[in-house]
């Protein structure tokens, strides 16, 4: 009864958590600032999905898998993110911050 | 050696656990599988000359749980500024240094930035990292070093 009630609300947040990496999305104005917002998505939101899930299961294989799949993606997201994050800047995108500031300098 | 025995038997109880039989067949299928990898990492060292070792010691169980409340921490962070004025956004970019830190402490650095939300290891080379900040207090905070002393005592011991 209070895993439940316990799960329930890891469940929760963890859609909320998500849902606010959406809003994020939509709403930061440039490219850099969106990676972020998505990245409130990648971490704390899968983290309290996945611990809300494993205490719904008897804590038997299944929740070892589940734990297989958050560090899974603990270990694929960051690296997805920094992939798009390094081609978009090789790719000569500017952050906001040197958008504003176009003469300090031009560091590759 | 000794590493390649630790490798098998992480490897074999991988294996137990994400099928959960115990029938000759597929416990056969399983030491097959295991003495393979073996054979590849034992070939794969002695060609690139970096004996992969796991991470299983107790600092890095530590620096994870440590690293798991950052996450908590700065996701607050950035849900305040997601469902605020997005006037008090200040991104910020910077160059960290990391000259002088084996490879795989790189690595795990620039992963934990990434994984904090707030923070984007953006580029990674020999000697910088460059970080994109959602709030340039935390380019500060990253400056201030805590992540890294604690980056590089985990993977420092091992090394």
């Amino acid at each position: 009864m209070i895993l439940e009630t316990l799960s329930t609300l890891f469940l929760v947040l963890g859609a909320f958590f998500s849902f606010t990496g959406v809003i994020g999305l939509f709403k930061f104005p440039d490219f850099f600032t969106r990676v972020h917002a998505a990245s409130v998505t990648d971490s704390i939101a899968t983290i309290l999905i996945i611990f809300g899930l494993i205490l719904r299961t008897d804590f038997g294989l299944v929740a070892v898998k589940l734990l297989f799949i958050l560090i899974f993606m603990l270990l694929t997201s960051p690296t997805a993110s920094h992939a798009l994050a390094k081609s978009a800047r090789h790719g000569g995108l500017l952050t906001l911050a040197e958008t504003r500031a176009p003469k300090k300098e031009d560091n590759d | 050696m000794a590493h390649l025995m630790i490798w098998a038997l992480v490897l074999a109880v991988f294996w137990l656990l994400l099928s959960g039989f115990f029938k000759t067949l597929l416990l056969s299928f399983g030491l097959i599988s295991v003495v393979l990898v073996v054979f590849l990492i034992r070939r794969m060292d002695t060609t690139d000359n970096q004996p992969q070792k796991l991470p299983l010691s107790f600092s890095f169980f530590r620096y994870v749980i440590w690293l798991l409340g950052q996450i908590a921490l700065s996701s607050l962070e950035v849900t305040k500024l997601v469902w605020g004025s997005s006037k008090k956004l200040s991104p910020a970019i910077a160059k960290l240094p990391v000259a002088n830190t084996p490879e795989k402490t790189r690595v795990l650095y620039a992963n934990s930035i990434t994984l904090t939300p707030g923070t984007l290891s953006v580029d990674i080379d020999e000697e910088h990292v460059t970080v994109h900040a959602l709030d340039a207090q935390s380019i500060k905070s990253l400056e201030a070093g805590e992540m890294a002393t604690k980056v590089s005592s985990v993977t420092g011991a091992k090394n």
